[in-house]
């Protein structure tokens, strides 16, 4: 009788370690990866944010000659002649600082130079930015921001009317949005779900810059 | 069975939230760091990007406080000066491999570094100066935080070579702010 019910507790014991031991994994999984998703977020916010930013150490009215190339990820290099020099300081920016956790990204491609665009308020409508001609469509991050065409013509950058309300303030915008995938990573034994990041960072013009 | 299976998986969550308050501050860190580093320096007309020790003394304490048991070394090579060669001339560790064998241990390197664009020259027919395109921009500082911190990885099972330490490899690069012509 004895030996019965300890034969009974052995294998109660062995079916609640067959239990508790997946889900003691999946918990340790999933807390990883939520680490890796925070710490990833945090470098696409600052990447981000000194690409819009490094759109100011360009000279205000430079334009890239032709022939100009940039930066770009996985062996593609972004065209951006005739456009902003700001714009590709932004890119070269970017692309310089994003480096780590590359290898689970997937990039959502977007348009690499905008401009116009408008947040709205109670009196204007919002609007989306235009693509500048001749921006590469395949880029990882875009960047919204006016300049001035040979010629004189004033291309607006993004109206922020957050920003001195009611008139709005032109800035630069900067946004990149990308999956993470745990596919190829250990973690994707217990990680079932991809977490899209999204980061969007705006620079405001120095009051010193003429 | 389940008690070290249990203290494994306490332990491993504990270091991936060390690592992640870690790896935070080290991305904000070298972010202001990049900020300092990229703007005009000590003069609006410097045509160098301030040394890198003054940039890691105003990081230092941000990581100091985040890093546990790991320590923060200035990567430069000394002039005969006693400080920082240039930054132009400054080549910043590609691995954390390579300051674990100039500094040891759990030893995370701030580095640097000024990459000049192409030198102006004469452009050939047909071709518009400034030739070859981009070489009238500013120069691209890079600030990098290279090594292994510290974590509760045992010997064996993490990347780290001896053992309690994770790599890290935080970089930031921007355009610098200059005035001068």
């Amino acid at each position: 009788m004895r030996r019965r019910r300890r034969r009974g507790e052995n294998a109660q014991a062995v079916l609640e370690t067959a239990l508790v031991i997946p889900i003691l994994l999946l918990l340790v999984c999933n807390f990883i990866a939520v680490m890796v998703e925070v710490t990833v977020q945090q470098q696409l916010n600052s990447a981000t944010a000194l690409a819009a930013q490094s759109r100011f150490q360009a000279p205000q009215n430079a334009v890239d000659r032709p022939g100009t190339r940039c930066c770009g990820a996985h062996g593609v290099t972004l065209v951006t002649s005739g456009l902003p020099t700001g714009c590709r300081y932004a890119g070269e920016t970017f692309y310089g600082t994003m480096t780590a956790y590359t290898g689970l990204l997937h990039w959502q491609t977007v348009t690499l130079c905008t401009s116009g665009g408008d947040s709205g308020n109670a009196g204007t409508p919002p609007s989306q930015p235009r693509a500048y001609p001749g921006s590469p469509a395949n880029a990882d991050v875009s960047c919204d921001m006016g300049s001035v065409k040979p010629g004189g013509l004033v291309v607006p950058g993004y109206t922020d009317r957050a920003l001195n309300p009611p008139s709005g303030l032109d800035v630069v915008t900067c946004s990149a949005s990308a999956s993470l995938d745990f596919a190829n990573t250990p973690l994707a034994w217990g990680v079932f779900w991809t977490p899209t990041l999204h980061a969007q960072a705006e620079a405001l013009p120095p009051p010193f810059r003429q | 069975m389940v008690l070290p299976l249990f203290l494994l998986c306490l332990i491993g969550a504990l270091d991936a939230g060390l690592w992640a308050v870690q790896t935070s501050a080290e991305v904000s860190a070298v972010e202001q760091a990049a900020r300092i580093a990229s703007s005009a320096g000590s003069s609006p007309t410097s045509e160098t990007a301030p040394d890198a020790r003054a940039v890691t003394a105003v990081i230092a304490g941000q990581l100091h406080s985040a890093l546990f048991g790991t320590t923060v070394e200035i990567w430069c090579a000394t002039t005969a000066g006693g400080g920082c060669a240039p930054d132009a001339t400054q080549r910043c560790p590609t691995t954390p491999a390579e300051v674990q064998a100039a500094d040891g241990p759990r030893v995370v390197a701030v580095c640097v570094s000024e990459a000049d664009p192409p030198a102006c020259t004469t452009p050939p027919p047909g071709q518009t100066a400034p030739y070859p395109p981009g070489c009238d921009d500013s120069p691209m500082i890079t600030v990098r935080v290279i090594g292994f911190v510290a974590s509760l990885v045992p010997p064996g099972f993490g990347p780290g070579a001896r053992g309690f330490e994770l790599p890290t490899d935080i970089s930031a690069t921007t355009h610098t702010l200059r005035f001068a012509p």
